[in-house]
């Protein structure tokens, strides 16, 4: 009977979430499927720009933080709700305001030229198969998880979840992804805040001490175990890692107006602090619940499978699905649209129905491309750490700069991309590869220094630029 | 400071769950009253 309840919550909530794919219609043309014809409202703005950066990082792996640190890792990601409120309030409204622009790469083409367009567009879209590769993997561990399969069986759950993400992605582009990303961020802020205060209330029985003493004890624990550097290199990794990637950038640009692009921005990262306090509350609501022994990984399950009811535990597993699906959805989309803008048609001019298909084709290969080296990425955390590394010192000054200065010089874009990426993949080897540092103690000795020589690669080539012009 | 915990955590659920619901309405009444309605074709800005 209790399968049976199961399976019936589990059906329900896919045909709920296919009927809301299905709502949002097929794309008809290259803007819609890029920025949605830049006609989004500031709910779906906001809830889509949660629902991406709300991936298993900050759901599965932040309840094993809590398990283990408290409420110290709730201090390092405040960083993260700076970041946000940041770039709402400085640099979302700039990059919305910039016409005919549909990607990252657009700006930085608006700015620089066709070149470092070319070099963003290639950033990008290595970056999103990056992130999508590490999001398959956890959608395939979940699903794993639920049917309880054998290890060998995770290449099949990762086509599950690949299959059906590239399928709505693929025809509806943004406007899909931003109707389902709504509808699953719903489900998840709703279902797991829920699940904190029903085990609160009936596993604690309303203890407030039990709660806080297993907080204090965590906590303790997580700073007498967490080295300065390491807390270094989080606080690093969350302030610069994810600024505007590729599908927060298209979330920008698809913003109804410049204002609801910089609301956007500011309310997500206020929302960030709650969900961190509401995730890592769960972890250390867990030390007293589930068995010691369980892995990191596998906290929020335990606990879940534990408090709640059967068909509880169901459902609550389709949402951690989606949790997945609402940020795989957005890189798919944002790594087709940065291929066909940046890249394809820096090359040859191409008519909207072209480019269209372009994007769709790009939207299935991206995601072929993510399912396969899914089955190479161990860790989840460690695998969005290594994309941060990159990320940063290639694209930010770049971009920011070019943002606010007058006569941005090509030769300094192309400088600054060319030798952050340069520097930062070769660091990143050394620590990794050569020194096997771990990978968050390497993250501060790779992004600061990447970032340092990308800034001041700029300088010297908008400097020998001025310099030739005067002559 | 117990009581304190309580509140933060207490208050973090709820502002999640007001979140969920706010895009759920949202998504809600783009669904029902139709694209022209909730995404309009023209694009506009206020800057």
């Amino acid at each position: 009977m209790e399968t049976a309840i199961s399976a019936v919550v589990v059906i329900a909530y896919v045909v709920l979430l296919t009927f809301v794919a299905l709502r949002a219609r097929t794309s008809h043309d290259f803007e819609d499927f890029s920025i949605a014809n830049r006609s989004l409202p500031l709910a779906l703005v906001f809830g889509c720009l949660a629902a991406t950066y709300v991936g298993p990082g900050f759901t599965i792996g932040f309840v094993g933080k809590g398990y283990n640190s408290g409420f110290l890792f709730v201090g390092i990601a405040l960083a993260y709700a700076i970041q946000n409120i940041f770039v709402g309030l400085v640099v979302a409204p700039k990059l919305r305001a910039l016409n005919n622009c549909y990607t990252l790469g657009d700006a930085i083409g608006q700015k620089y030229g066709k070149n470092c367009q070319v070099i963003a567009g290639i950033i990008s879209v290595g970056l999103c198969a990056g992130f999508s590769a590490v999001m398959a993997k956890a959608g395939g561990d979940i699903i794993n998880n639920i049917f309880n399969l054998p290890r060998e069986y995770s290449w099949l759950s990762v086509a599950i979840i690949v299959v059906f993400t590239a399928l709505y992605t693929t025809f509806g582009g943004l406007r899909a992804s931003v109707i389902t990303d709504a509808f699953q961020f719903a489900s998840f802020a709703i279902f797991l805040p829920v699940t904190l205060l029903l085990t609160f209330y009936f596993h604690l029985h309303g203890d407030m001490s039990i709660f806080y003493n297993q907080a204090y004890e965590a906590t303790a624990e997580g700073i007498k175990s967490t080295s300065f550097i390491k807390i270094i290199g989080l606080v690093t990794a969350f302030l610069l890692g994810e600024t505007l990637i590729p599908p927060y950038a298209n979330m920008t640009l698809a913003s109804k107006t410049t204002s609801i692009s910089r609301n956007g921005f500011v309310l997500a990262g206020i929302f960030s602090i709650f969900w961190f306090t509401v995730m890592v509350s769960l972890g250390i609501m867990a030390r007293s619940i589930i068995p010691e022994d369980t892995l990191e990984d596998h906290e929020l399950y335990k606990l879940v499978e534990i408090v709640m009811p059967h068909s509880g535990y169901a459902l609550l597993l389709v949402v951690l699905i989606s949790v997945v699906m609402s940020s795989l959805d957005s890189l798919l989309n944002a790594g087709a649209v940065c291929f066909t803008q940046d890249i394809v048609k820096s090359f040859v001019p191409l008519k909207n129905g072209t480019a269209l298909n372009i994007g769709r084709v790009t939207t299935v290969v991206i995601a072929i491309v993510a399912a396969v080296c899914a089955l190479f990425v161990q860790n989840i955390i460690n695998g969005l750490l290594t994309c941060y590394a990159v990320w940063t010192p290639a694209i930010l000054p770049a971009l920011i700069i070019g943002l606010w200065i007058k006569k941005p010089k090509p030769l300094a874009g192309i400088l600054s991309m060319s030798v952050g990426s340069a520097v930062s993949v070769t660091l990143w080897i050394i620590f990794i590869f050569i020194l096997k540092q771990s990978v968050d103690l390497s993250l501060p000795s790779v992004i600061i220094p990447g970032l340092a020589f990308s800034i001041l690669a700029y300088f010297i080539g908008h400097l020998w630029k001025t310099s030739k012009s005067g002559a | 400071m117990e009581v304190l915990v309580f509140i933060i955590v207490g208050f973090g659920s709820l502002v999640a769950i007001g979140c969920g619901i706010w895009v759920a309405i949202a998504l809600g009444s783009a669904i029902s009253t139709g694209r022209k309605e909730n995404m309009p074709e023209e694009p506009e800005s206020d800057s």
